[in-house]
């Protein structure tokens, strides 16, 4: 489970359709907005990194956005274990 | 995670966000982001990843880092990360991560032949000792070699470049920092006598313009791409002009996207010359002050080697221009001759590339003359299917941006032309367009190297691992910097090697050639990174090479290894970088490396023990030595005057060169690490501030020479968060060479006081025409560099352009990046960018898979042509992080003639369906 903050700028005037759409988004919830700069802080749950390094590029594609960086991450996993040779080193 | 559980730390994400980038929040949130953190400890960091040198918040519980944030406290970065940022916390957890020391066995013993098996720490060292002096007493000191990295820490590529330089008396030291910015290296010290830039990240938030040339600063530097943008929302004259060969990420941000032919950069920075004198906006007062110009040789070559020996018979035809040249018609007319005329031409200065003289400002006007805007925009208009008058108004309006007085200009550059056959002299016009206009050296006004790795500066170029360097600037083959290198390091005088070493393409060609046959590489993938791959991986494989890979992934370079050693990534090490603004930023070790994983530094200063000063600083032959002062073709033997100073033949390199009674007095524990180890020290079993140690040792060759690093302690206060040397009385130096900020500057307002190559013979564009040496202190040199054409283009056989680069999502060869396994799923292999009409006519769509071809390899790949990167017509590109696409197959080595750094970005190719 990964959890980051990530930091969405859009013009002041569309912070409310911004915050609606991206409310609207799977994993993605806004929890501050500051209507004059039109800063919005939003929290992005994923499962994977995968996912969460896509979902990022479904926020920047919004209508308005511009500009959305991570900037907090979480990790909430267990550290592997460690092969004595990896996998595809065994072969070579 | 509990739902209650998941709900709380999410508010308390939310709410260190918001704090992070200063949006005021309740009280209430601020106690839920407290909570959130109370179990973890919080110690700043540097991103691991590119040149920009963000400052990262790392948070660990229990031996593992838990959670990353972008340091609101950093200059840089002010909170932000971009996606890279995210990987700092994640790449210490790969499930293939090398954790002991692997080597190639048949029957429990060393076999070249043999599959990779554990060995002990003992048993690879004493290994790699065997290996280590059979190729030294073989081959001497120029049979051995080191490949660093400028992703090495300050400490452990100045004790690499202490025990090769001074231990092992060779220079075969080369950083991937070659193939990355020696040619803005080169022109550094060819134009200003010093290196590193003028000005800082800053000046984005005082200039109206940025102009990015050669650089898709959205993806390589998206921090710094973002305070760009930012500026433009908030600066109403603000310009942003995008200046490549094709439609990227950075066009989208830019007023202006200029899309022009490979190499034609040299004849629009020469047409942009042209335009400031025509329109008289030189600014004579700045240039007649603080600036020379000058001229060199043309003919030198494309840095290839000068025989067809070990060429593949493809490649020979293209080999042959290292010889000879035949000029092409817009190279005709760039040098002021008649085009109607062949003119061959021998490429007699390749070993002089440097050389240059001083010329007057009327040569340098004639120069530039026939780079009118008719003949420039023919020559570099890039995408044919843009017209020839509207692709003339941009490089006007372009002009009309750099010549306006009253407009300050930011230039920034990477790989485009750093990564170029005449990458130096890339690197030196754009200097001439800024000097002419004298916008240089004060807030807004820089022309700025942007750097692609995170301590480039910091450990590459400042602490000298070069083949030719020494600290602080200095070279090996000037006896006063080797004199005063000798006196710090406490050295007998001639202990070190006054020829320049094999840079990283010639290590490789040296290990094929068989004039090298040991290799320990450190930090970086070189089997991956260096072009014309298919000579370096059988010459690893199949001749009598002892290949070593300090590793901590299994990379490309750790597969074609004799002996793999496992090591400490970032924050489980004590450390330093520098980034591209000359900020030094140092670190705390946060957590433990896992299992039998070490610290590059620690496997350098454990090898070291195992070589004594005997074996090293007795007679050496070193082939093709001339200096004065030597006998020829060798280095004499020190052994006598060296117990004079107190050495005793048989002390190890360690005790000599690196636990010195000066160093011991650093003693371990410090109070500086507020409780973090130090896996380095406690595995050494020594009491003595390894790190702190040589770092300071090192700093004291820049101290009151230009290079002042503040002491080690001042980096980890609390509210330092980096610091821009010259660091003089606790004050760092943001623009240098200005009287209003550097304390260095002592004539004028405007001092360039680099010393290097400060006193020239006088000449024409031709050549010298004098013998007298002037000197001229303080000043700046204008250079004239002529178009000149890339040393493979397309024909009728291989009848496309590839360039090579960069991805957001993945860091060069991905050794890192590629371990997030979901990530790697999700973009698992490099993609050929191309334009649809060029698919079209060769009967392709996009998703085919094809062969693509060069006169030096074939690979399969996709081929793609809707996706972010948007070439024009017959053109293409392909990412490099990927191993099993392995782009550098194809690539030309080829490199600039005077920086020795690789062109990655112009091969000629052919594709067709599999």
């Amino acid at each position: 489970m990964n959890i980051s903050g990530i930091l969405v700028v859009v013009p002041p005037a569309r912070i409310e359709g911004a915050t609606r759409a991206l409310n609207a988004l799977p994993g993605v919830e806004v929890h501050h907005t500051e209507p004059t700069t039109g800063r919005i802080v939003v929290v992005q749950e994923a499962e994977t990194v995968d996912q969460e390094v896509a979902a990022l590029s479904r926020i920047k594609a919004l209508s308005g956005v511009m500009l959305a960086e991570m900037v907090y991450h979480v990790f909430d996993e267990t550290p592997p274990e460690w092969d004595a040779i990896p996998a595809d080193m065994a072969a070579s | 995670m509990e739902l209650s559980r998941r709900n709380f730390l999410k508010s308390g994400v939310a709410a260190a966000t918001a704090m992070a980038v200063g949006i005021p929040i309740s009280r209430i949130a601020s106690v839920a982001a407290a909570e959130t953190e109370q179990d973890w400890r919080w110690d700043k960091g540097v991103c691991r990843f590119c040149g920009v040198g963000c400052g990262i918040m790392i948070a660990t519980q229990d031996g593992k880092i838990v959670a990353t944030k972008g340091d609101p406290d950093a200059p840089v970065n002010r909170g932000l990360n971009c996606v890279k940022g995210y990987f700092n916390g994640k790449i210490l957890y790969g499930k293939d991560r090398l954790t002991q020391p692997l080597m190639r066995m048949t029957d429990g013993r060393f076999d070249k032949k043999g599959k990779f098996a554990p060995v002990t720490w003992d048993q690879a060292f004493d290994e790699m000792a065997i290996q280590f002096k059979k190729a030294y007493e073989e081959k001497g000191p120029t049979g051995i070699g080191v490949i660093g990295s400028g992703q090495w820490l300050i400490q452990e590529g100045y004790a690499m470049t202490k025990l090769m330089k001074a231990g092992f008396r060779s220079n075969n030291i080369d950083p991937n920092a070659r193939n990355c910015m020696a040619s803005a290296v080169a022109a550094f010290m060819q134009v200003f006598g010093i290196d590193e830039p003028p000005g800082n990240y800053d000046d984005i938030e005082y200039t109206d313009t940025v102009v990015a040339w050669g650089a898709n600063m959205a993806e390589a530097h998206p921090v710094l791409w973002q305070r760009v943008i930012d500026r433009r929302l908030g600066h109403a004259d603000m310009k942003v002009v995008n200046i490549t060969t094709l439609r990227n990420m950075t066009s989208e941000g830019s007023d202006l996207e200029i899309i022009i032919k490979p190499n034609t950069d040299t004849a629009l920075l020469n047409y942009l010359a042209r335009e400031i004198i025509h329109r008289d906006e030189v600014n004579q007062a700045f240039v007649d002050a603080h600036c020379v110009f000058c001229a060199g040789p043309t003919d030198i070559g494309y840095g290839m080697r000068a025989t067809d020996k070990f060429a593949f018979e493809a490649e020979k035809d293209i080999q042959a221009r290292e010889i000879e040249v035949t000029l092409t018609r817009d190279e005709a007319i760039g040098l002021g001759l008649d085009p109607e005329q062949v003119h061959t031409i021998k490429q007699a200065n390749a070993a002089t590339a440097d050389r240059h003289w001083l010329v007057g400002f009327e040569d340098f006007k004639t120069g530039v003359e026939p780079y009118t805007l008719d003949f420039v925009a023919e020559l570099a208009k890039g995408d044919a299917e843009e017209s020839l008058d509207a692709f003339k108004a941009k490089l006007v309006r372009l002009a009309d941006l750099y010549a306006d007085p009253k407009r300050k200009m930011v230039s920034f550059w990477t790989m485009g032309f750093n990564q170029h056959v005449r990458g130096t002299w890339v690197n030196e016009q754009i200097y001439s367009v800024h000097l002419l206009l004298g916008k240089i050296a004060e807030p807004g006004n820089s022309p700025f190297s942007l750097t692609g790795q995170p301590s480039a500066c910091g450990t590459a170029r400042e602490v000298g691992t070069f083949s030719h360097r020494l600290p602080a600037d200095m070279v090996v083959n000037i006896a006063k910097h080797r004199d005063i290198t000798e006196q710090t390091w406490k050295l007998p005088p001639k202990t070190l090697n006054p020829k320049p070493g094999s840079h990283i393409t010639k290590i490789m060609r040296d290990l094929e050639d068989g004039s090298m046959s040991w290799v320990w590489v450190q930090v970086n993938n070189p089997f991956q990174h260096v072009a014309n791959a298919n000579h370096w991986l059988k010459a690893a494989r199949e001749n009598d090479n002892f290949i070593v890979v300090s590793d901590a992934y299994p990379s490309i370079s750790a597969k074609v290894a004799d002996l793999i050693l496992p090591v400490a990534m970032i924050f489980e090490k004590w450390g330093g970088y520098g980034n591209a603004e000359r900020r030094t930023q140092l670190w705390r070790e946060q957590v433990p490396p896992p299992g039998e994983a070490r610290s590059d530094l620690w496997q350098i200063l454990e090898f070291s023990k195992r070589i004594t000063l005997a074996e090293v600083w007795k007679d050496q032959a070193i082939p093709g030595l001339k200096d004065e002062g030597f006998e020829e073709g060798k280095l004499p033997d020190v052994m006598a005057s060296a117990q004079e100073m107190g050495y005793q033949p048989e002390m190890t390199l360690y005790e000599a060169l690196f636990e010195t009674p000066e160093n011991k007095a650093f003693a371990w524990p410090d109070p500086v690490a507020k409780g973090h180890d130090n896996h380095t020290v406690k595995h050494l079993g020594v009491d003595w501030f390894v790190e702190k140690a040589l770092f300071e040792e090192y700093a004291a060759f820049g101290r009151g020479h230009h290079h002042d690093l503040a002491p080690f302690d001042v980096y980890y206060q609390d509210d330092v968060r980096g610091l821009r040397w010259p660091v003089v009385d606790g004050k760092e130096t943001p623009w240098r060479f200005n009287a209003k900020y550097d304390p260095y500057v002592k004539n004028g307002e405007i001092e360039f006081y680099g010393g290097a190559m400060k006193e020239l013979v006088t000449g024409n564009l031709t050549g010298p025409t004098t013998e007298e040496k002037t000197k001229f202190p303080g000043k700046a040199k204008i250079f004239f560099r002529p178009y000149a054409a890339p040393v493979e283009s397309p024909d009728g056989n291989y009848d496309l352009w590839l360039c090579t680069g960069r991805l957001l999502e993945h860091w060069h060869t991905g050794t890192m990046t590629r371990r997030v396994p979901e990530l790697h799923r999700a973009m698992p292999a490099a993609v050929l960018d191309m334009n649809e009409k060029d698919a079209e006519e060769r009967g392709l769509k996009r998703q085919d898979t094809v062969w693509i071809e060069s006169r030096r390899g074939k690979i399969k790949a996709v081929i793609e042509t809707t996706g972010r990167n948007r070439p024009p017509r017959g053109y293409s590109f392909m990412a490099f992080f990927d191993e099993s696409v392995f782009v550098n197959k194809l690539c030309i080595d080829a490199t600039c003639p005077i920086s020795k750094e690789e062109d990655f970005k112009k091969t000629a190719i052919k594709i067709y369906k599999v």
